[in-house]
Protein backbone atom coordinates (compact mmCIF):
# COMPACT_ATOMS: atom_id res chain seq x y z
CA UNK A 1 0.00 0.00 0.00
CA UNK A 2 1.13 3.23 -1.06
CA UNK A 3 1.72 5.50 2.01
CA UNK A 4 1.06 9.50 1.91
CA UNK A 5 3.63 11.63 3.37
CA UNK A 6 2.50 11.41 7.21
CA UNK A 7 4.82 14.14 8.52
CA UNK A 8 2.16 17.14 8.05
CA UNK A 9 -0.38 15.26 10.34
CA UNK A 10 2.78 14.31 12.95
CA UNK A 11 4.31 17.92 12.69
CA UNK A 12 0.82 19.31 13.88
CA UNK A 13 1.03 17.92 17.52
CA UNK A 14 4.88 19.92 17.60
CA UNK A 15 5.32 22.78 15.54
CA UNK A 16 5.21 24.79 18.11
CA UNK A 17 7.55 22.84 20.22
CA UNK A 18 9.59 23.17 17.66
CA UNK A 19 9.21 26.77 16.46
CA UNK A 20 9.84 27.57 20.47
CA UNK A 21 12.96 25.49 20.05
CA UNK A 22 14.40 26.98 16.91
CA UNK A 23 13.47 30.78 18.23
CA UNK A 24 15.38 29.49 21.45
CA UNK A 25 18.29 29.80 19.43
CA UNK A 26 17.79 33.70 18.40
CA UNK A 27 14.94 35.92 17.05
CA UNK A 28 13.82 35.07 13.09
CA UNK A 29 10.98 35.79 10.92
CA UNK A 30 8.42 33.34 9.78
CA UNK A 31 9.82 32.57 6.58
CA UNK A 32 13.19 32.14 8.00
CA UNK A 33 11.80 29.68 10.56
CA UNK A 34 10.26 27.88 7.28
CA UNK A 35 13.79 27.20 6.27
CA UNK A 36 14.62 25.70 8.30
CA UNK A 37 12.06 23.07 9.58
CA UNK A 38 12.50 22.16 6.15
CA UNK A 39 16.20 21.83 6.45
CA UNK A 40 15.89 19.44 9.25
CA UNK A 41 13.82 17.26 7.61
CA UNK A 42 10.23 18.47 7.73
CA UNK A 43 9.46 19.19 4.62
CA UNK A 44 7.48 21.90 3.57
CA UNK A 45 5.72 23.83 6.11
CA UNK A 46 2.02 25.29 4.70
CA UNK A 47 1.94 29.12 5.67
CA UNK A 48 -1.85 28.03 7.00
CA UNK A 49 -0.05 25.72 9.50
CA UNK A 50 3.05 28.25 10.28
CA UNK A 51 1.75 32.20 11.35
CA UNK A 52 -1.04 30.48 13.20
CA UNK A 53 1.21 28.60 15.45
CA UNK A 54 3.32 31.88 15.84
CA UNK A 55 0.75 34.03 16.34
CA UNK A 56 -1.25 31.45 18.94
CA UNK A 57 2.14 31.89 20.73
CA UNK A 58 2.35 35.33 20.42
CA UNK A 59 -0.89 35.84 21.92
CA UNK A 60 -0.08 33.74 24.96
CA UNK A 61 2.87 35.84 25.90
CA UNK A 62 5.43 32.96 24.78
CA UNK A 63 7.08 35.42 21.77
CA UNK A 64 7.30 39.00 20.90
CA UNK A 65 6.86 40.23 17.43
CA UNK A 66 9.62 43.11 15.99
CA UNK A 67 8.85 44.94 12.84
CA UNK A 68 12.10 45.50 10.51
CA UNK A 69 12.29 47.41 7.30
CA UNK A 70 12.80 44.32 4.35
CA UNK A 71 15.04 44.73 1.47
CA UNK A 72 13.07 46.99 -0.48
CA UNK A 73 9.94 44.72 -0.49
CA UNK A 74 7.36 45.05 3.40
CA UNK A 75 8.83 44.70 6.52
CA UNK A 76 9.11 41.49 8.20
CA UNK A 77 8.09 40.62 11.26
CA UNK A 78 10.53 38.84 13.89
CA UNK A 79 9.79 36.68 16.76
CA UNK A 80 11.71 36.70 19.81
CA UNK A 81 11.45 34.12 22.59
CA UNK A 82 9.99 36.27 25.94
CA UNK A 83 10.87 34.50 29.51
CA UNK A 84 7.47 32.83 29.73
CA UNK A 85 7.96 31.29 26.19
CA UNK A 86 11.52 29.93 27.57
CA UNK A 87 9.73 28.46 30.11
CA UNK A 88 7.10 26.86 28.26
CA UNK A 89 9.78 25.25 25.36
CA UNK A 90 11.60 23.63 29.09
CA UNK A 91 8.12 22.22 30.29
CA UNK A 92 6.72 21.01 26.66
CA UNK A 93 10.44 19.94 25.57
CA UNK A 94 10.55 17.43 28.67
CA UNK A 95 6.81 15.86 27.93
CA UNK A 96 7.70 15.60 24.51
CA UNK A 97 10.66 13.63 25.41
CA UNK A 98 9.00 11.34 27.61
CA UNK A 99 5.99 10.84 24.72
CA UNK A 100 9.06 10.17 22.29
CA UNK A 101 10.26 7.67 24.94
CA UNK A 102 7.05 6.06 25.21
CA UNK A 103 6.41 5.91 21.31
CA UNK A 104 10.16 3.94 20.98
CA UNK A 105 9.54 1.88 24.12
CA UNK A 106 6.35 0.67 21.86
CA UNK A 107 8.08 0.10 18.96
CA UNK A 108 10.97 -1.47 20.15
CA UNK A 109 8.53 -3.96 22.66
CA UNK A 110 6.68 -4.54 19.45
CA UNK A 111 10.28 -5.27 16.79
CA UNK A 112 11.58 -7.82 20.04
CA UNK A 113 8.14 -9.74 20.49
CA UNK A 114 8.39 -10.69 16.55
CA UNK B 1 -3.02 32.54 -8.45
CA UNK B 2 -1.58 36.33 -8.91
CA UNK B 3 -0.28 37.20 -5.73
CA UNK B 4 -1.41 40.52 -5.94
CA UNK B 5 -4.94 39.34 -6.20
CA UNK B 6 -4.49 36.41 -3.00
CA UNK B 7 -3.53 39.29 -0.95
CA UNK B 8 -6.46 41.47 -2.00
CA UNK B 9 -9.08 38.80 -1.17
CA UNK B 10 -7.05 37.45 2.59
CA UNK B 11 -7.72 41.62 3.31
CA UNK B 12 -11.14 41.47 2.31
CA UNK B 13 -12.01 37.94 4.38
CA UNK B 14 -9.64 39.19 7.56
CA UNK B 15 -12.02 42.05 7.12
CA UNK B 16 -15.33 40.16 6.94
CA UNK B 17 -14.15 38.03 9.88
CA UNK B 18 -13.94 41.77 11.98
CA UNK B 19 -10.11 41.00 12.47
CA UNK B 20 -9.52 44.52 14.02
CA UNK B 21 -7.29 46.39 10.99
CA UNK B 22 -4.22 46.78 12.44
CA UNK B 23 -3.96 42.87 13.40
CA UNK B 24 -5.16 42.30 9.93
CA UNK B 25 -2.36 44.59 8.33
CA UNK B 26 -0.07 42.87 9.74
CA UNK B 27 -1.28 39.13 9.09
CA UNK B 28 -1.44 40.71 5.07
CA UNK B 29 2.47 42.39 5.14
CA UNK B 30 3.53 39.32 6.78
CA UNK B 31 2.01 36.89 3.81
CA UNK B 32 3.17 39.48 1.30
CA UNK B 33 6.56 39.36 2.65
CA UNK B 34 6.69 35.48 3.18
CA UNK B 35 5.48 34.92 -0.63
CA UNK B 36 7.85 37.73 -2.07
CA UNK B 37 10.88 35.99 -0.31
CA UNK B 38 9.46 31.92 -1.12
CA UNK B 39 8.17 32.91 -4.36
CA UNK B 40 5.62 30.47 -4.31
CA UNK B 41 1.99 29.45 -5.50
CA UNK B 42 0.03 31.55 -2.93
CA UNK B 43 -2.33 28.74 -2.78
CA UNK B 44 0.22 26.18 -2.94
CA UNK B 45 1.90 27.74 0.42
CA UNK B 46 -0.88 29.08 2.22
CA UNK B 47 -4.14 27.66 0.97
CA UNK B 48 -7.34 29.62 0.05
CA UNK B 49 -7.46 33.20 1.27
CA UNK B 50 -10.86 32.62 2.95
CA UNK B 51 -9.12 29.69 4.73
CA UNK B 52 -6.15 30.96 5.84
CA UNK B 53 -7.94 34.25 7.11
CA UNK B 54 -10.16 31.92 8.99
CA UNK B 55 -6.86 30.12 10.86
CA UNK B 56 -5.49 33.38 11.94
CA UNK B 57 -8.80 34.80 13.20
CA UNK B 58 -9.38 31.53 15.37
CA UNK B 59 -5.26 32.22 16.76
CA UNK B 60 -6.12 35.89 17.50
CA UNK B 61 -9.18 34.91 19.56
CA UNK B 62 -9.19 31.71 20.88
CA UNK B 63 -12.71 32.24 21.95
CA UNK B 64 -14.17 32.46 19.56
CA UNK B 65 -12.66 29.66 17.49
CA UNK B 66 -16.46 28.70 16.74
CA UNK B 67 -15.96 31.35 13.84
CA UNK B 68 -18.74 34.00 12.79
CA UNK B 69 -22.39 32.76 12.87
CA UNK B 70 -23.38 30.67 9.25
CA UNK B 71 -25.28 33.48 7.67
CA UNK B 72 -29.24 32.36 7.22
CA UNK B 73 -30.07 30.09 3.94
CA UNK B 74 -31.05 31.88 1.19
CA UNK B 75 -31.43 29.03 -0.95
CA UNK B 76 -31.62 25.38 -0.68
CA UNK B 77 -32.03 22.64 -3.25
CA UNK B 78 -31.96 18.77 -2.19
CA UNK B 79 -31.86 16.05 -4.63
CA UNK B 80 -32.74 18.19 -7.43
CA UNK B 81 -33.77 15.80 -11.03
CA UNK B 82 -34.25 17.91 -14.16
CA UNK B 83 -34.68 15.80 -17.95
CA UNK B 84 -34.18 17.90 -20.69
CA UNK B 85 -34.82 16.01 -24.09
CA UNK B 86 -34.64 12.93 -23.46
CA UNK B 87 -31.16 13.36 -21.45
CA UNK B 88 -30.85 13.88 -17.82
CA UNK B 89 -28.44 17.34 -17.03
CA UNK B 90 -29.34 17.44 -13.11
CA UNK B 91 -28.97 14.26 -11.47
CA UNK B 92 -29.67 14.73 -8.00
CA UNK B 93 -28.18 17.85 -6.98
CA UNK B 94 -27.78 19.27 -3.90
CA UNK B 95 -26.70 23.09 -2.71
CA UNK B 96 -26.99 25.52 -0.37
CA UNK B 97 -26.13 29.55 -0.39
CA UNK B 98 -26.11 31.59 2.75
CA UNK B 99 -26.14 35.13 3.68
CA UNK B 100 -22.26 36.59 3.47
CA UNK B 101 -21.44 33.66 1.13
CA UNK B 102 -20.52 33.66 -2.71
CA UNK B 103 -20.81 30.29 -4.32
CA UNK B 104 -19.33 29.44 -7.61
CA UNK B 105 -20.92 26.97 -9.69
CA UNK B 106 -18.97 25.28 -12.12
CA UNK B 107 -18.62 22.24 -14.30
CA UNK B 108 -17.90 21.21 -18.35
CA UNK B 109 -20.44 22.95 -20.86
CA UNK B 110 -24.27 21.27 -20.68
CA UNK B 111 -24.12 19.65 -16.99
CA UNK B 112 -26.87 21.73 -16.57
CA UNK B 113 -25.59 24.92 -14.46
CA UNK B 114 -27.75 27.31 -16.73
CA UNK B 115 -30.50 24.95 -15.88
CA UNK B 116 -29.88 24.98 -12.04
CA UNK B 117 -29.86 28.87 -12.14
CA UNK B 118 -33.09 29.33 -13.64
CA UNK B 119 -34.51 26.60 -11.69
CA UNK B 120 -33.42 28.82 -8.95
CA UNK B 121 -35.04 32.01 -10.57
CA UNK B 122 -38.42 30.04 -10.40
CA UNK B 123 -37.95 29.83 -14.55
CA UNK B 124 -38.08 26.36 -15.03
CA UNK B 125 -39.36 23.72 -12.65
CA UNK B 126 -37.79 20.77 -11.48
CA UNK B 127 -38.56 17.09 -12.20
CA UNK B 128 -37.76 16.10 -8.53
CA UNK B 129 -36.29 17.22 -5.34
CA UNK B 130 -36.57 20.40 -3.38
CA UNK B 131 -36.01 23.62 -3.64
CA UNK B 132 -36.61 26.83 -1.63
CA UNK B 133 -35.24 30.34 -1.73
CA UNK B 134 -36.10 32.54 0.70
CA UNK B 135 -36.56 36.43 -0.25
CA UNK B 136 -36.15 38.23 -3.58
CA UNK B 137 -34.25 37.11 -6.30
CA UNK B 138 -31.92 39.03 -8.74
CA UNK B 139 -31.18 37.06 -11.63
CA UNK B 140 -29.06 37.59 -14.83
CA UNK B 141 -29.32 35.36 -17.76
CA UNK B 142 -26.16 34.33 -19.79
CA UNK B 143 -27.39 36.10 -22.93
CA UNK B 144 -30.16 38.48 -23.36
CA UNK B 145 -31.48 39.82 -20.10
CA UNK B 146 -31.55 43.42 -21.21
CA UNK B 147 -34.81 45.13 -23.26
CA UNK B 148 -32.79 46.26 -26.25
CA UNK B 149 -34.97 49.20 -27.05
CA UNK B 150 -34.81 51.05 -23.71
CA UNK B 151 -31.80 53.18 -22.52
CA UNK B 152 -30.57 51.74 -19.48
CA UNK B 153 -31.68 54.74 -17.34
CA UNK B 154 -35.70 53.54 -18.53
CA UNK B 155 -34.57 49.88 -17.80
CA UNK B 156 -33.27 51.03 -13.96
CA UNK B 157 -36.68 52.15 -13.63
CA UNK B 158 -38.83 49.51 -14.67
CA UNK B 159 -36.52 47.06 -13.08
CA UNK B 160 -36.14 49.58 -9.41
CA UNK B 161 -39.82 49.58 -9.33
CA UNK B 162 -40.47 46.35 -9.54
CA UNK B 163 -38.34 46.39 -5.99
CA UNK B 164 -39.92 48.64 -4.37
CA UNK B 165 -37.36 51.92 -5.61
CA UNK B 166 -38.26 55.04 -6.68
CA UNK B 167 -37.45 56.36 -9.91
CA UNK B 168 -34.58 59.08 -8.90
CA UNK B 169 -33.73 55.73 -6.88
CA UNK B 170 -33.67 53.35 -9.01
CA UNK B 171 -31.59 55.61 -11.55
CA UNK B 172 -29.24 56.55 -9.17
CA UNK B 173 -28.30 52.95 -7.88
CA UNK B 174 -28.37 51.48 -11.40
CA UNK B 175 -25.78 54.16 -12.19
CA UNK B 176 -23.40 53.75 -9.16
CA UNK B 177 -23.41 50.15 -10.22
CA UNK B 178 -22.85 50.71 -13.27
CA UNK B 179 -19.98 53.07 -12.47
CA UNK B 180 -18.42 50.23 -9.86
CA UNK B 181 -18.30 48.05 -13.56
CA UNK B 182 -16.32 51.77 -14.86
CA UNK B 183 -19.44 52.47 -17.20
CA UNK B 184 -20.96 55.79 -17.64
CA UNK B 185 -24.50 54.60 -17.72
CA UNK B 186 -26.38 57.70 -17.17
CA UNK B 187 -26.12 59.33 -20.81
CA UNK B 188 -25.78 55.82 -22.43
CA UNK B 189 -28.33 54.82 -25.91
CA UNK B 190 -30.63 52.42 -25.81
CA UNK B 191 -29.18 48.90 -25.16
CA UNK B 192 -29.20 47.52 -28.64
CA UNK B 193 -26.39 49.88 -29.68
CA UNK B 194 -24.05 48.62 -26.61
CA UNK B 195 -21.40 46.29 -27.10
CA UNK B 196 -21.63 43.22 -26.16
CA UNK B 197 -19.66 43.42 -22.79
CA UNK B 198 -21.26 46.75 -22.12
CA UNK B 199 -24.87 45.02 -22.24
CA UNK B 200 -23.40 42.35 -20.14
CA UNK B 201 -22.56 44.45 -17.25
CA UNK B 202 -26.05 46.09 -17.98
CA UNK B 203 -27.92 43.08 -17.10
CA UNK B 204 -25.54 42.16 -13.73
CA UNK B 205 -26.71 45.79 -12.80
CA UNK B 206 -30.35 45.07 -13.29
CA UNK B 207 -29.76 41.78 -11.49
CA UNK B 208 -28.34 43.62 -8.19
CA UNK B 209 -30.53 46.93 -7.90
CA UNK B 210 -32.68 47.31 -5.37
CA UNK B 211 -30.23 44.60 -2.83
CA UNK B 212 -32.67 41.66 -3.65
CA UNK B 213 -31.58 38.80 -0.88
CA UNK B 214 -30.10 36.14 -3.10
CA UNK B 215 -28.33 37.15 -7.11
CA UNK B 216 -28.05 34.78 -9.05
CA UNK B 217 -25.36 35.62 -12.43
CA UNK B 218 -24.60 33.44 -14.92
CA UNK B 219 -21.22 33.78 -16.51
CA UNK B 220 -22.08 37.27 -16.00
CA UNK B 221 -18.36 38.20 -16.86
CA UNK B 222 -18.61 36.90 -20.33
CA UNK B 223 -17.41 39.68 -22.82
CA UNK B 224 -15.85 41.88 -20.03
CA UNK B 225 -12.81 42.91 -20.64
CA UNK B 226 -9.84 41.87 -17.88
CA UNK B 227 -10.20 45.33 -15.87
CA UNK B 228 -14.09 45.03 -16.19
CA UNK B 229 -14.24 41.42 -14.83
CA UNK B 230 -11.90 42.29 -11.88
CA UNK B 231 -14.41 45.37 -10.83
CA UNK B 232 -17.13 42.55 -11.23
CA UNK B 233 -15.53 40.36 -9.10
CA UNK B 234 -14.78 43.21 -6.56
CA UNK B 235 -18.30 43.83 -6.87
CA UNK B 236 -19.19 40.08 -6.11
CA UNK B 237 -16.69 40.49 -3.21
CA UNK B 238 -18.32 43.65 -1.46
CA UNK B 239 -21.98 42.09 -2.29
CA UNK B 240 -21.10 39.15 0.26
CA UNK B 241 -18.95 41.08 2.56
CA UNK B 242 -22.07 43.34 3.28
CA UNK B 243 -23.76 39.67 4.12
CA UNK B 244 -25.97 38.98 1.06
CA UNK B 245 -25.64 35.27 -0.87
CA UNK B 246 -24.84 35.26 -4.63
CA UNK B 247 -24.78 32.16 -6.57
CA UNK B 248 -22.36 32.64 -9.71
CA UNK B 249 -21.74 30.57 -13.13
CA UNK B 250 -18.30 30.62 -13.17
CA UNK B 251 -15.35 28.89 -15.20
CA UNK B 252 -12.94 26.14 -12.82
CA UNK B 253 -10.30 28.47 -13.82
CA UNK B 254 -11.64 31.65 -11.89
CA UNK B 255 -13.49 28.81 -9.30
CA UNK B 256 -9.93 28.25 -8.15
CA UNK B 257 -8.69 32.19 -8.13
CA UNK B 258 -11.89 33.34 -6.27
CA UNK B 259 -13.03 30.70 -4.40
CA UNK B 260 -15.51 31.12 -1.36
CA UNK B 261 -16.98 28.06 -1.69
CA UNK B 262 -17.77 26.06 -4.68
CA UNK B 263 -20.10 23.29 -6.31
CA UNK B 264 -19.16 21.88 -8.98
CA UNK B 265 -21.56 20.00 -11.50
CA UNK B 266 -21.19 16.94 -13.60
CA UNK B 267 -18.85 14.90 -11.56
CA UNK B 268 -19.95 14.57 -7.96
CA UNK B 269 -22.84 17.25 -7.04
CA UNK B 270 -21.27 17.17 -3.71
CA UNK B 271 -19.94 20.40 -2.40
CA UNK B 272 -15.74 20.64 -3.47
CA UNK B 273 -15.53 23.21 -0.30
CA UNK B 274 -17.75 25.32 1.58
CA UNK B 275 -17.14 28.40 3.52
CA UNK B 276 -20.20 28.02 5.84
Amino acid sequence: MKRTDQRPAWLRGVLDLCLLALLDEGEAYGYELARRLEELGFGAIPGGSLYPALLRREKLGHLRAEWRAGDGGPGRKYYVLTPAGRAALSEERAAWRAFAGSVEAALAGAEAAR
Amino acid sequence: MRTATWIEQLAHELAALDVPSADAAAIVVEAESHLGEAAADPLAAFGAPAAYARLMADALAPAASAGPAAGRVRARVAGVHKRYRGRTVLDGVDLTVRDGEAVLLIGPNGCGKSTLVRILAGLQRPDGGRVAVDGSVGYAPQHGGVAPHLTPSEQFVLFGRARGLSRAAAIRDGVRLADQLAWDAARAPVAAALSGGTRQKLSIVLAALGEPDLLLLDEPYQGLDLDSAQRFWELLWDWRDRGRAALVVAHARDALERADAVVELGRASAPLRSAA
